[in-house]
């Protein structure tokens, strides 16, 4: 176990996991800054929070904390919900997104879920992808922690073999940590 | 006069005799140094300070290894073969990076570069075009290896580094795998370690160099349009052969376990799998 830390997230994890916790920076801000390395992903344009039940999308950009944490390779240019890597996957591979909102948002209804979740085996599927990948599953959901409003997003490489690699993502859900601002 | 031409005999046959010894003596000279792994390019080189503190290190390793060119800086005294450390750091830009490299998907070639180092700049160039993708293996991720922040300057890595590979910036990953000078490079196999280790004068070199190291090493690259390459302990153990007959056989609508496999080899017409021969 290894754990990797920043902006108030630590993240404890399994030997051979890649992690990513970056922050993207104002866009009014430095031009050099990791702004240019996000990918772009579709629809992407405001960084006001998705609908409850929508598929994730509009982030991209935001100047807040984005995690990424998977158990394969990532490729260096991904967009706030995986575009970039998802398509990598393989049957056994998972990727999670925690990606950060305003501070304002986890007190709406939304983030009202407190702590960090967990995910069932029926909680995952298909339609839950940004983008449908044949034969992979999504999940997302929404908490607060410490005052800070946070969007989960998981995807599976295998929608059929998805009870092992449920286990193992909230074992490392058991793991994460997240500190106040 | 008789006696002058069998004197001149014996001459020339004594002649003869020296000179076959001292063939005999000169082989037995290279065959040594061909046992030690020091090549022609290294006697070549012998002449210069570099060259002696290659081709006496060359010594030590069999597998993997990329050679040093002269002018470049040989490895330091222990080797970092077989060893496999995560790498752990920032980004230019603060965030946390973490390279899961223990049983990891593929092959990882850790370029370890500095921002100051004038041999390094055509690597950074590289990374930043399609040069890049020229190294070996479809699944081969590059990850360039500076010195933390406390050692580099963040903004100048920043200015160099290229959105097509991972940068991170972690001085424990240069302790971990003793890195002895920059540019430096590790091929890492995710169950196998380093498999290759070495430094260059430039990426298309450094290209190459892994090419041999990894067939050394005995990893299959797939990175030709598909089609397999073949590593030399492949041919040599007739890996290829073998799957060369097995995508034929398939192809003929004959499986693992089917009764053609156990038919005998010059049956009658008429006969089955059952026959006589067969039964034998």
């Amino acid at each position: 176990m290894t754990d990797v830390s920043s902006y108030g997230i630590t993240a404890r994890l399994p030997r051979g996991w890649d992690a990513r916790i970056a922050k993207r920076p104002d866009p009014a801000g430095d031009p050099a800054g990791p702004s240019t390395r996000a990918a772009p992903e579709e629809g992407i344009s405001t960084r006001s929070a998705p609908a409850e039940g929508d598929p994730p999308g509009p982030l991209a950009g935001t100047e807040h904390p984005v995690a990424h944490l998977a158990n394969f390779p990532l490729p260096p240019v991904r967009g706030d919900y995986g575009s970039g890597a998802v398509e990598l996957m393989r049957a056994d591979d998972i990727f999670v997104a925690l990606v950060e909102f305003e501070p304002e948002a986890a007190s709406t209804p939304l983030f009202s879920h407190r702590g960090i979740p967990r995910f069932g085996v029926n909680d995952f599927s298909p339609h839950t992808m940004q983008r449908t990948i044949a034969g992979m599953c999504g999940a997302q959901a929404f908490f607060n922690r410490n005052g800070r409003a946070f969007c989960l997003y998981v995807v599976l490489g295998s929608h059929a073999l998805r009870a092992p690699l449920v286990a193992q993502v909230n074992a490392l859900l058991a793991g994460l940590e997240i500190d106040p601002l | 006069m008789t006696a002058a031409i069998v004197a001149l005999g014996v001459v020339v046959g004594l002649l003869g005799v020296l000179v076959v010894g001292l063939l005999r003596s000169h082989a037995d000279v290279l065959r040594a140094l061909h046992d030690l792994g020091i090549g022609e390019d290294d006697l070549a080189a012998a002449g210069t300070a570099e060259g002696r503190r290659t081709a006496g290190r060359r010594t030590t390793r069999t597998t993997g290894e990329i050679r040093m060119v002269p002018g470049v800086a040989a490895p330091g005294a222990s080797s970092s073969l077989g060893r496999l450390v995560d790498v752990s750091g920032v980004d230019p830009h603060g965030g946390a990076v973490h390279i899961g490299l223990e049983g990891s998907r593929g092959l990882t070639l850790l370029a370890f570069l500095s921002a100051g180092c004038s041999t390094c700049r055509d690597f950074w160039r590289a990374f930043g075009t399609d040069e890049v993708e020229q190294v070996p293996g479809r699944d081969t991720r590059v990850v360039v290896v500076t010195r933390g922040p406390e050692e580099e300057s963040p903004s100048e890595v920043a200015a160099l580094a290229s959105d097509r590979v991972t940068t991170v910036m972690s001085s424990a990953a240069w302790d971990d795998y003793d890195v002895p000078v920059s540019p430096y490079f590790l091929l890492i196999d995710g169950s196998r370690g380093v498999v290759g280790e070495g430094a260059g004068g430039s990426w298309a070199q450094v290209v190459d160099l892994l090419r041999k190291a990894a067939a050394d090493a005995g990893l299959v690259l797939d990175d030709e349009g598909g089609r397999p390459r073949f590593t030399r302990r492949d041919l040599l153990v007739g890996r290829d052969r073998e799957l060369r007959a097995d995508r034929e056989l398939a192809a003929a609508g004959i499986e693992p376990g089917s009764p053609e496999l156990y038919a005998p080899l010059h049956a009658a017409p008429g006969d089955g799998a059952d026959g006589e021969d067969g039964a034998r």
